[in-house]
């Protein structure tokens, strides 16, 4: 999986685009990067709109998938991963993503991620999903990214790291780490968030999430509606020291900003990015 | 399995049978079960599994709704702004225990509830009658052809 790590172009800092905010994105002069939500995009027609601009200026568009389902005990559905394989040739992107969660069961749409049960079953249940969404996606790799839980389960089998560990060994798959989500999971279970990060299998990082969250009814809530706490740039930083990911993205949505804070806020993580480096360096 | 339920197997015929059928699930059935079963307690209504933290599974139950509010606001933007401050309250009392079926469908029901229920301010009745599907138009105008 190194060689699929080492074809990755250089992606800088991104952002997460959204219809709302496209206006502000298409005026990033640097952007080399964005991501874009896979169930929102029409594959049956040419690419047109700012994304189709964005393309034409040579700006990556990594597809984020959130619907697949690939930690559900049933199969992925094969038009969902069709899908997914339609918007990579697309956008001709270099990569797609996809979470380690469930989304539905039982004929039951949850509308969010949820956290699979860290056990041998569920890793089996990721790996399954994952080599039927491979194969549909030939070439393209599939990066996968943990979330961020307010509960577990009472039947976990690993702790967190080792989960992750077991279902990349098993899956052979790149890490999409999303340290607001790293952040959030230490500080809701009272860890101690780089710790949380040295147990991960960092050599696999392709890609990097970032976002805001707050805390409500005493836990960290990873809403992406919020401001980039300094925690979370501090775990950017932290993990700019120790890997190279080939790209760092912010994330929002909802509750957009004005334009000049967007931009803030991806200067914020491009010094924090810029330190982590400038340490390991000096190391 | 527990001792004697084991005992009992041999005496009752149907008590054997269902001794085979509990032991023949995979863990694959156990877990599909057991993620139907939370996503059941987390959106439907459903009880709660034995085990989980009630408090966290809960926070996140409300978190849940609160999110899907925020989506069917920025769907039905109308009908939100004419709710004002009390929209996320208001859909967030309706929508729990109801399974989410997308922004668009989850606001057009609750807009059809607040009309019924007679509390569907102007703007938002505004929005759901240039939104609400209206089936006997179009099948009247089918048959007329």
């Amino acid at each position: 999986m190194t060689s699929a790590l080492s074809r990755l172009p250089d992606l800088g800092v991104g952002v997460g685009w959204r219809p709302e905010i496209a206006g502000v994105v298409a005026d990033l002069p640097d952007l080399r990067f964005c991501e874009v939500v896979a169930e929102g995009i029409h594959t049956h027609v040419p690419l047109s709109g700012p994304l189709a601009t964005l393309r034409e200026r040579g700006v990556t568009v990594v597809p984020h998938g959130v619907r697949l389902s690939l930690g559900g005990a049933e199969p992925v559905a094969p038009e969902r991963v069709r899908h997914l394989a339609e918007c990579a040739a697309l956008l001709d992107a270099p990569l797609v993503s996809e979470h380690i969660a469930f989304v539905r069961a039982g004929d039951l749409e949850a509308g969010h991620l949820l956290p699979v049960p860290r056990t041998r079953a569920a890793v089996d249940a990721l790996a399954a999903n994952y080599a039927r969404t491979r194969d549909g996606l030939g070439d393209v790799p599939l990066a996968l990214e943990p979330i961020a839980a307010l509960f577990d389960w009472p039947d976990d089998e690993y702790d967190e790291a080792d989960f992750l560990t077991a279902v990349l060994d098993r899956t052979g798959a790149l890490l999409l780490l999303d340290v607001a989500n790293v952040y959030a999971n230490a500080q809701n279970r009272g860890q101690d968030p780089i710790a949380l990060l040295d147990r991960l299998p960092l050599d696999r990082v392709a890609y990097v999430h970032v976002a805001g969250g707050r805390e409500a009814e005493g836990l960290y809530h990873d809403t992406h509606t919020d401001p980039v706490p300094q925690p979370v740039l501090d775990l950017v930083t932290a993990l700019a020291e120790r890997a190279t990911p080939a790209g760092w993205l912010l994330e929002r949505d909802g509750d957009y900003p004005p334009a000049e804070v967007l931009r803030g806020e991806l200067a914020a993580i491009t010094g924090a990015v810029a330190a982590g480096t400038r340490a390991a360096g000096v190391r | 399995m527990t001792g004697p339920s084991a005992e009992a197997a041999p005496t009752t015929g149907t008590g054997a049978g269902t001794e085979a059928v509990t032991d023949a699930t995979t863990p694959a059935e156990d877990l599909a079960a057991a993620q139907a079963a939370l996503v059941a307690a987390l959106v439907a209504g459903g009880p709660l599994p034995p085990g989980f933290d009630t408090g966290r599974v809960d926070a996140a139950r409300r978190a849940l709704l609160r999110k899907r509010a925020g989506e069917v606001a920025r769907a039905w933007p109308l009908l939100a702004g004419s709710l004002g401050a009390a929209f996320t309250p208001r859909f967030v009392r309706w929508a729990a225990g109801r399974p989410p079926s997308g922004s668009f469908a989850d606001g057009l029901a609750f807009a059809q509830h607040l009309r019924d229920a007679g509390e569907l301010p102007p703007l938002g009745a505004t929005e759901l009658s240039e939104r609400e599907p209206r089936p006997e138009k179009v099948r009247r105008r089918f048959w007329r052809r």
